[in-house]
């Protein structure tokens, strides 16, 4: 248009359609589906996570009550009860799973980082470690029913704990050898132009100097294993009652006893059910926020 | 292009003469270096003088922080670098495989191009290498963390926040924070790595001054880009090119008088 | 001359300085022992859990041979035992998480990265991210008690209604009974499980490409789409089939959200609407009651099961190298 009221001006890709843009309409149509497709996506990742949310909320909500915390989980047609025990039983395997894989997982991912930098034999652990990391867990389960629970002859908090430290463990070996390896290599010389150890090196320095990722990475593994449901079906398993000191037999904690109660046919089982899976996801989800603070609170440091 | 001597004979006076009769601290003897296959010394041969300032130059990848690290081992972290030869050291070979390398590093302070403050206070900072090696009362240590600092000339500025981060200092802080680290050890040579690169002018001032005082007690080894610099601190120089020492003297007369031409070339300007 | 300096520098003693030990001899070596033990413990963690179910599963091995993969039967009473029906559940719900989840997650990786405008991206990818910390067990209650019956009445029953009749997908979308469970209700709770990986992995691949690239690609006026398409993907698509891999490995070994939601039926079916059953959540089904050969059974499929995500596991691994940690 611009060419017909300046004739003056030589007409320019007189080919050109002068009204309408140069973009085929083809393209155009390509683009705005990619944008609402992709917008849609996200929308429905949003919308998953609140409908889970709510409906945790919604129904656990209900369930709420005191007695939660007091009383331990009733028997099969009983009235009331509580899921004490099996919060109990939780923290109790987790902090074993926990105390495990903490000192294995930092040690191993001090491995990889510090000693074995060259070296073939960390490569393959290396590896090995991340299929670890995203290996099946039930059959983690299974190893360890093998492992203890045959031997041993019953189910127990042991078994329990062993199997979510050993899912545990490679998270924190990732996470520690992560956060190692963004330490400056200037910050070991300096140690070692000091006449410092190597050992003393890493633990006075560079795991100082990475601590905040390391702590990241055990909270991390804290809360993947929180919830962890079928390594302990064959290990824990699960307990209508307060469990012995010596932790043998069945172990209750939250994951199995959510599983169990929420497929049963008893209203308070499965009152109890929802109210169990609201703390446990509120815990996880508070854990991961968590864990995402202390990583960011020191790299604004 | 100009031919005239970058540094002027003015700036070559008093304090940088060298005592060429001082008792030799390092003897370098046919040194070689190796990074797998690349040859990054060859054949150096070079003595260090007690309580002297030496100072290593030439352009990027000359081979001087490579001598550098060869004085306290810390190359042997790498696996794939090696060293061969003689360095001798109170009349020992120190690269010899049987030697202790914590020992030699504890006799060996070196400062490094970047601050390297660790991640505890200014306090356990100082004392960190004292801790490794000496066995001190509280009190003892108090003074010792004192003395040190007061030699790094950082004792004013940090004195009333010896327990806060030693992150926390500005660049220049940092740098003199690690000076007193060194300091601490008593170490009988010490080592920079272009220990100004990263800093302001006037931090750098400041550090060239305390380098100057603690040349009264310790041999000095520095590695510099800056041409001034070494002739501002240093009594001795050695300029090094491709892996190759050219040429070793006295400062004065490596600026005002070198005898080889690559030498005249560099320190006027001509590449680098 | 030189050579009595050099008499001086042997000869001098450390002087005042005193005689310095090393310090942590013994501790430094334990130490390094101790971490190069843990770290073969790792490989140790690998080699227990392939010697265990492969001892365990040994005997169902012998006993049924090659038969075993591909027999159906599974008959408690009878003894018979094969894995065919639980590895086509597998495989099927597995496939399907992938050809739902893979297409949300590469829009939901793109949204991120090219649309989201600043503010929102941090809660967003943040929401994204939090998918993947829910645990697998509230997945399944979800996915049974909320998405089952809408997915019933909204999708099996009127399509059923449809199809019925039809050759082919009068048999691949008839719901019997249409109880909102089954191998695609699994595949579809499976897909939104995997979405955050791959969505998370592709996002920081995605973002890992160079801005230049993409600004001379909008330089000179592409669109989006465009720039996606032709430049974005292509750029990081080894990596994007990484992170696909690494979300089928989790969708072929997720357990108890499949045990959920699949319906835990032994027999064999054509629709994708009917209940089927994988290997994990057969085991989760089984393992506590069973004795003899059918824990071997069991001990066995838990073998396959293994291999199979092994297998997709290192080959997602070697596509992905070193992404942060899932």
């Amino acid at each position: 248009m611009a060419s017909a009221t300046h004739p003056t001006v030589p007409p320019q890709r007189a080919a050109a359609p002068t009204t309408g843009s140069r973009v085929r309409s083809g393209r155009r149509i390509a683009d705005k589906v990619l944008i609402v497709a992709s917008t849609i996506a996200t929308g429905i990742g949003i919308v998953v996570l609140g409908s889970i949310l709510l409906m945790l909320i919604v129904e656990g909500v209900k369930g709420f009550s005191p007695l939660l915390f007091t009383e331990p989980t009733p028997g099969p047609g009983s009235e009331g009860g509580g899921i004490a025990n099996a919060i109990l039983g939780s923290l109790v395997l987790t902090l074993i799973g926990i105390v495990i894989a903490t000192p294995i997982g930092v040690l191993a991912g001090t491995y990889l980082a510090e000693y074995g930098r060259n070296s073939k034999l960390a490569d393959i652990i290396r590896f090995l470690n991340d299929i670890l990391l995203s290996a099946p867990s039930i059959l983690i389960g299974l190893f360890v029913y093998t492992l203890m629970v045959k031997p041993m002859g019953s189910y127990s908090g042991w078994a329990g704990g062993v199997a979510l430290a050993i899912i545990a463990t490679p998270v924190i070996v990732r996470t520690t050898e992560d956060m190692l390896r963004l330490v400056p290599s200037t910050l070991r010389e300096a140690g070692a132009a000091l006449g410092a150890p190597p050992s003393i090196v890493i633990k006075a320095i560079t795991w100082r100097a990475a601590s905040a990722g390391i702590v990241t990475g055990i909270i991390l593994a804290l809360a993947r294993i929180a919830g962890e449901t079928a390594p302990l079906l064959f290990t824990a398993l699960n307990n209508n009652s307060w469990f012995s000191a010596n932790l043998m037999g069945g172990i209750p904690n939250l994951p199995v006893m959510i599983y169990q109660f929420a497929l049963s046919p008893y209203p308070n089982w499965q009152q109890l059910a929802w109210a169990g899976a609201l703390l446990i996801t509120v815990t996880i989800l508070a854990l991961s926020i968590v864990a995402r603070f202390v990583i960011k609170s020191d790299r604004a440091r | 292009m100009s031919a005239e001597p970058a540094i002027q004979a003015a700036q070559l006076t008093g304090r940088h003469k060298a005592d060429e009769n001082a008792p030799i601290r390092i003897a370098v003897k046919d040194l070689n270096f190796y990074y797998g296959n690349f040859h990054g010394l060859k054949s150096v041969n070079l003595n260090f003088h007690d309580r002297q300032v030496t100072a290593l130059i030439g352009p990027s990848g000359c081979g001087k922080s490579t001598l550098l690290r060869t004085f306290n081992r810390i190359y042997s972290l790498y696996p794939e670098q090696r060293a061969e030869g003689e360095i001798m050291l109170d009349g020992r070979n120190i690269l010899d495989p049987k030697i202790d390398l914590n020992e030699l590093r504890s006799k060996i302070g070196m400062v490094f191009q970047k601050p390297t403050p660790f991640p505890m206070s200014i306090y356990d900072n100082v004392a960190f290498g004292l801790r490794l090696y000496e066995r001190l009362s509280k009190a003892d240590l108090d003074i010792r963390v004192e003395e040190s600092l007061r030699k790094a000339a950082l004792w004013d500025e940090a004195k009333d926040k010896l327990k806060q981060s030693g992150m926390g200092l500005s660049g220049g802080q940092q740098q003199r924070l690690c000076i007193a680290r060194t300091v601490a050890q008593r170490p009988e040579v010490i080592l920079f790595d272009e220990p100004t690169s990263a800093l302001d002018p006037i931090s750098t001032g400041r550090i060239e001054e305390l380098i100057e005082q603690l040349r009264s007690e310790f041999t000095i080894v520095i590695v510099t880009h800056n041409m001034q610099q070494a002739a501002r601190i240093s009594q001795f120089t050695a300029f090094m090119y491709l892996g190759e020492l050219v040429e070793f003297g006295p400062t004065t007369r490596i600026f005002m008088n070198p005898e080889k031409r690559q030498t005249q070339d560099y320190i006027t300007g001509r590449f680098g | 001359m030189a050579a009595l300096t050099e008499q001086i520098a042997m000869a001098r003693s450390s002087g005042d300085a005193p005689a310095r030990k090393t310090p942590g001899g013994l501790g430094d070596t334990i130490f390094r022992v101790a971490s190069y033990a843990s770290a073969l413990l790792v490989l140790l963690f690998l080699a227990g859990i392939l010697a265990s179910i492969a001892y365990g599963g040994w005997p169902a091995f012998r006993e049924f041979g090659p038969g075993f993969i591909t027999s159906s039967a599974w008959n408690i009473g009878q003894e018979q035992y094969g894995a065919f029906v639980a590895i086509i559940g597998t495989v099927a719900s597995a496939f399907l998480a992938l050809i739902i989840g893979v297409p949300l997650s590469l829009g939901i990786a793109i949204y991120l990265t090219q649309l989201c405008p600043g503010w929102a991206r941090k809660p967003v990818s943040m929401t994204i991210e939090l998918l993947a910390s829910v645990p697998s067990i509230i997945y399944g209650m979800w996915g049974l008690f909320i998405f089952a019956p809408l997915f019933a009445q909204f999708v099996q029953i009127p399509v059923s209604n449809v199809v019925e009749g039809m050759p082919i997908v009068g048999t691949l979308f008839y719901a019997r009974v249409p109880s909102g469970v089954g191998i695609l209700t699994a595949g579809i709770i499976l897909a939104i499980m995997i979405v955050p990986f791959v969505a998370s992995i592709t996002r920081d691949m995605l973002d890992q490409i160079p801005t230049v690239l993409r600004e001379s690609a909008y330089g000179i006026g592409c669109t989006t789409w465009e720039v996606v398409r032709h430049v974005l993907v292509p750029q990081a698509s080894v990596s994007i089939i990484g992170a696909i891999m690494l979300g089928l490995g989790r969708a072929l070994g997720e357990t108890m959200a499949v045990t959920f939601v699949i319906g835990n039926a032994n027999r064999l079916s054509a629709s994708i609407f009917d209940p089927g059953s994988t290997i994990a959540s057969r085991i989760a089904n089984e393992f506590n009651e069973a004795d003899g050969m059918q824990l071997n059974a069991l001990m066995a499929l838990g073998c396959i099961l293994f291999v199979v995500t092994f297998i997709v596991l290192i080959i997602a691994r070697l596509l992905v190298r070193r992404v942060k940690v899932a």
